[in-house]
């Protein structure tokens, strides 16, 4: 199994963000993370990754502790993590995917520049390679970020709204790269927080507000009644609950 | 190693300095206490707004405004222009320090600090903390050129500009009202930037409070905050400079923010804040002191680390949120579990 | 804006090259401005500070350079190390937005340089390295405590550590100058330092130092800049990223360390953060970075200690440090790409464009309500269709000359614009034409209120664009106020004119 969580609490300054949580996510599924502000979704994702001390629990990636199979996993992180403004190029950050692999005190070799180049014009941003990355538009850089993981060549892969501030475009773009990677047998969860387009967008859902609200297929977890409980009483994402229950068809 | 920490005399520290020199050691804790007031009053706004580090370039970049103010009237007294011009004959110290120009100096300083850290971090893509760097950074090191090459014409020097000669204040000559001697000049000079700090703060609290925690409600209260920015400033820099000659340019710093922080870990609320900030000041001076009598140190620096001794106390026993009590309730209580708001269906 | 310059972001090997020459060709300017401001700078300042002549300024400058003098050998060499591994380990702080711990971490350093004094009550440059290098090394580690266990933010933290500790010191040095061997301790260089009390024994430490700095960098360069960038990432990558964290915090105290002695504690900071900041504004990758603020630091270091060597009783720091700041102030204003002034520069020469886009505008307007016929545009006709003045037409009109837009006839009375003139004039009427049908069009917005959107968007609308735009609208031939738009086919045509001039214009006859 790629991820077993049994379990886990993870706290800040002793207020608990995550409570309690068990989830098995098999392989080869494209799973959305959904939830309210504030429900916890990427520090889940962080402590899946080994970034956070665990209050309680364990975290098992592929059956072993995270830290020792870290190097199968893809991350992108939320594009605001990072100093956009850093003396990097596109290329640059493409071929720190490739750091995993290569391990300590080690140089990019020309192979790892080819795969990096790859995974550039997996998601059409070739042309940039040698663009700044300030001088890039929102979208462009969530693609930058999506080139560096598959540059990773990871199993399974952690990505925190890999949609937020993104053209109609590039979210497409991403979707379709998504699938494929699926359909490719790699397991992926995804932070995501728009809850009409999760339901086209995920074969799995992770209904998640501090607690694991609901875990399953997609057609299953998508009901009115499930998602209200996650939301609880906040009247604006209730309107929207209603609204992306009724377009279900 | 051997009489570098001298031995404890209870009699010689304690008590002697407030038996037999009274006179001499009562001014320079005044002076302690007064120079850590109005910086601990400013500083708690400092804090707020999480500009610490600009109170920490300010203090540096006065210096410079301060030796170009003391050129200034040096040269201008003796042209004749301001008191009375040198007379080597007399031989008596002459005093070109002109506090109007004092301050006008600092205030230019100040503001001149302030405008560049937002030039330079606004104009280019370096960031404010490496603005804040450079810009303090530079005018320190033009002002301690300036005294440098200047040692002649600029009374300040080096040893005034890191730690301050807080002890100097017990020899000056006082002033005098008729028969009444009122004390030292500096010290009085202080006691009235203090006194006007604790009434620009009565005056100005809600300004100041609101413009520092939500600037945006303060605009629509017409409060405009950037004015009240640059108001704070130049208060600073009028605090800094009326200190800078007895507890130097970076002492000054720990003042802003000691007894601040000090009193943040043993409250939450903003009027017992400013009255441990009294507390912390009055009792860093006084404990300051008898530090520096026993050690035989710079007296500014003993009173700054008596008042970061205040900050390690509060930080380890504070009975809300201190080192011991987290330990506590860390080995103690269990995690409790989070309070889910439940769906509440609505129709 | 993707736009501006298609040509160069198609084809992104080519800024490669291009981009290294100008980041060095700005190098070497700003070395030789520096020299020069200094070289104008000297003489007085010299004159000033000990009487000194030119020609021995001179003299001293050859005396320092070329290292004869064993004192001038150690400050030079000195300033030197200390600018290599200031520079370096200053671009991590830098790009990282630490700069101000490094401040505070070169204030801590005083207390251990007390107590390393104390250890054998000389001034043993090992005892004081390790000694102020655990104090860098606590300051540190309690500003991130402070952080984790109060409610209070870093800048407070930061501001309490580094006054606290450099209080500590002073109390420290100020007792160790009342002992009997105090007085000739040198432990007071310590603060605003002298490059010139330094000795054999400290530039060999400084050596190993700076040496260890650079190996260490070298080889781990990889690792160091994914915990800069992205340090979650380089966590997944399986780095070890704290111990890289602390590691590199421990270079950095090295780095405090040893420019202590001809900084001061007081400034040290600076050397750090300076040089570190103009080169950050001259390239846009970390490595060249890295260069780039140790040559920085290099000259400033140099230049401070020869200052200094001119009159041995000026503290060396401050003068290192104004150096330093003078060469970030030349990269803010005249930054190849992000200097103050050259943007300005940029943005006028735009202004310009525009103007000239604009007057091109103006006499196409002029030639289609005479249905192109008539020689070229006169003077009077251009100000009365701008609205302006006869005096400004010509202003105008002689830049567009200048540009090689148009030629002037009948002294100057009247305007014949070149083939390249002319395509350019249609282009803009095209772009603009075309905005407004694509507003009124595709985003049903009435035609009356589009002129002024078209007005601003005509001047950035790139070839490809516009080629888009043609294609969604079927190829338009009518504006939405009933005026003809000229195709991009047509505009092309134009310059394949015949060789006589009323070939070549096309207009100026009846057709």
């Amino acid at each position: 199994m790629p991820v077993e969580i049994h379990d886990l609490t993870v706290a800040y300054h002793r207020k608990p963000v995550l409570w309690g949580i068990d989830l098995v996510v098999p392989k080869g599924r494209l799973v959305g993370i959904v939830g309210p502000n504030g429900a916890g979704k990427s520090t889940l994702i962080k402590a899946m990754m080994g970034l956070l001390p665990l209050s309680s629990g364990w975290v098992k990636l592929f059956g072993e502790h995270s830290r020792r199979n870290l190097k199968r996993v893809g991350y992108v992180p939320q594009r605001e993590s990072v100093d956009w403004d850093f003396p990097v190029n596109v290329m640059d950050v493409v071929l720190m995917g490739r750091y995993g692999h290569l391990g300590m005190m080690r140089r990019p070799t020309r192979k790892d520049r080819d795969i990096a180049r790859e995974s550039l014009d997996k998601v059409k941003m070739l042309p940039y390679a040698n663009r700044q990355i300030s001088n890039l538009s929102g979208g462009q850089q969530q693609r930058v970020f999506l080139a560096r993981a598959l540059a990773q060549e990871s199993d399974l892969y952690f990505m925190d709204e890999p949609f937020s501030g993104v053209d109609a475009a590039t979210e497409a773009a991403i979707v379709t790269l998504l699938h494929e990677l699926r359909d490719r047998g790699k397991t992926l969860l995804v932070v995501h927080h728009d809850l009409p387009t999760a339901r086209n967008y995920f074969d799995m859902l992770l209904l998640l507000n501090m607690r694991v609200v609901a875990f399953g297929p997609t057609s299953e977890v998508f009901t009115q009644e499930l998602l209200q409980r996650t939301y609880g009483g906040r009247l604006t994402i209730l309107s929207e609950v209603a609204e992306a229950v009724r377009t279900r068809t | 190693m051997s009489g570098f920490i001298p031995p404890f005399d209870w009699h010689a520290v304690v008590v002697s300095p407030w038996t037999e020199n009274m006179a001499q050691y009562g001014w320079i804790v005044a002076m302690g206490f007064l120079v850590t007031l109005a910086c601990g009053l400013v500083g708690n706004y400092l804090i707020f707004r999480r500009m610490a580090l600009v109170g920490d370039a300010i203090s540096h970049s006065v210096l410079p405004g301060l030796a170009i103010a003391f050129l200034v009237a040096y040269h201008a007294g003796s042209s004749g222009l301001w008191g009375t011009p040198p007379d080597a004959a007399d031989g008596a110290h002459h005093d070109y320090r002109s506090p109007l120009l004092m301050f006008l100096g600092a205030l230019v300083a100040g503001l001149g600090t302030t405008v560049l850290i937002e030039l330079i971090h606004k104009k280019s893509r370096v960031k404010q903390d490496a603005a804040i760097g450079i810009t303090f950074s530079s005018l320190f090191a033009i002002g301690v050129i300036l005294i440098t090459v200047f040692a002649d014409e600029v009374d300040l020097d080096a040893d005034c500009v890191l730690y301050g000669e807080i002890t100097f204040v017990s020899m000056e000559p006082r002033v005098r009202l008729g028969e009444l001697s009122l004390g030292p000049p500096s010290v009085l000079r202080m006691g009235v930037v203090t006194m006007l700090t604790v009434l620009f703060i009565l005056l100005f609290y809600k300004e100041l409070l609101v413009s520092s925690f939500d600037p945006g409600l303060s605009r629509s209260m017409g409060i405009n905050p950037t004015f009240m920015h640059y108001a704070l400033m130049s208060w600073l820099s009028v605090v800094v400079v009326s200190a800078f000659e007895s507890v130097g340019a970076i002492l000054v710093v720990a003042m802003l923010i000691l007894p601040g922080a000090t009193a943040s870990l043993l409250t939450d609320r903003l009027p017992r804040i400013f009255l441990l900030t009294v507390l912390h000041a009055a009792l860093s001076a006084l404990a300051g002191l008898h530090l520096a009598i026993w050690l035989n140190c710079a007296a500014a620096a003993a009173m700054v680390v008596m008042g970061a001794a205040w900050f390690v106390l509060a930080w380890v026993f504070s009975p809300g949120q201190g080192l011991l009590r987290r330990w506590w309730t860390l080995r103690t209580q269990p995690l409790a579990p989070p309070a889910l708001e439940t769906a509440q269906p609505r129709e | 804006m993707n736009a501006s310059s298609p040509a160069c972001r198609q084809n992104g090997s080519c800024l490669h090259p291009l981009q290294w020459l100008r980041a060095s060709q700005s190098a070497a300017l700003l070395a030789g401005v520096l020299l020069l401001l200094l070289g104008a700078a000297m003489p007085a300042e010299a004159a000033k500070i000990g009487e000194l002549t030119e020609t021995d300024v001179f003299e001293q400058a050859i005396r320092f350079f070329s290292m004869k003098d064993p004192t001038a050998r150690y400050a030079l060499s000195g300033a030197v190390l200390l600018g290599i591994s200031c520079g370096l380990l200053g671009s991590f702080i830098v790009v990282r937005r630490m700069a101000l711990l490094g401040d505070a971490l070169s204030h801590a350093v005083l207390p251990g340089v007390a107590m390393g004094w104390l250890w054998h009550q000389t001034k043993d440059p090992v005892a004081i390295f390790v000694g102020a290098t655990i104090f860098g090394l606590l300051g540190t580690f309690v500003v991130s405590l402070i952080k984790q266990t109060t409610k209070l933010k870093e800048d407070a933290a930061l501001g309490m550590v580094l006054a606290g500790f450099y209080a500590v010191g002073i109390c420290l040095v100020t007792m160790i100058q009342r002992l009997p061997q105090g007085n000739k301790a040198g432990v007071d260089k310590f603060l605003f330092g002298q490059a010139s009390a330094m000795g054999p024994d400290d530039i060999k430490l400084m050596a190993v130092v700076t040496l260890i700095a650079v190996v260490v960098l070298f080889l781990f360069y990889k690792e160091f800049l994914a915990i800069s960038f992205d340090q979650a990432f380089a966590h997944v990558s399986g780095f070890p990223t704290r111990l890289l964290h602390y590691s590199m915090m421990l270079l950095l105290a090295f780095s405090v360390v040893i420019a202590l002695q001809a900084v001061g504690v007081v400034l040290v900071s600076a050397m750090l953060i300076t040089p570190a900041a103009a080169a950050y504004l001259l390239t846009d990758r970390l490595h060249r970075m890295l260069w780039l603020a140790t040559l920085f630091g290099m000259v400033s270091g140099a230049l401070g200690a020869f200052i200094s060597f001119l009159q041995t009783s000026l503290p060396t720091g401050p003068f290192m440090v104004l150096a330093a700041s003078l060469v970030f102030g030349c990269a803010f204003l005249f930054a190849p790409r992000h200097g103050v002034v050259v943007r300005w520069v940029r943005r006028r020469s735009r202004a310009r464009r525009v103007q000239r886009e604009n007057t091109l505008k103006a006499i196409y307007h002029v030639l289609e309500d005479r249905d192109f016929f008539g020689e070229g545009v006169s003077l009077n006709e251009l100000a009365e269709r701008r609205r302006e003045t006869v005096e400004d037409a010509s202003q105008l009109a002689t830049r567009l000359v200048r540009h090689g837009l148009a030629t002037l006839h009948e002294d100057g009375d009247l305007i014949l614009l070149t083939p390249e003139g002319m395509q350019r004039a249609s282009a803009i009427v095209r772009n603009h034409r075309l905005w407004e049908l694509y507003l009124t069009n595709a985003a049903s917005i009435a035609a009356d209120h589009v002129h002024e959107d078209a007005e601003k968007i005509e001047h950035v609308l790139g070839e490809e664009t516009v080629r888009k735009l043609e294609r969604r609208l079927a190829f338009a031939t009518r504006d939405p106020h009933g005026r003809a738009i000229p195709s991009t086919a047509d505009i092309q045509k134009i310059s394949k004119g015949g060789s006589s001039p009323e070939e070549v214009t096309g207009y100026g006859r009846r057709p």
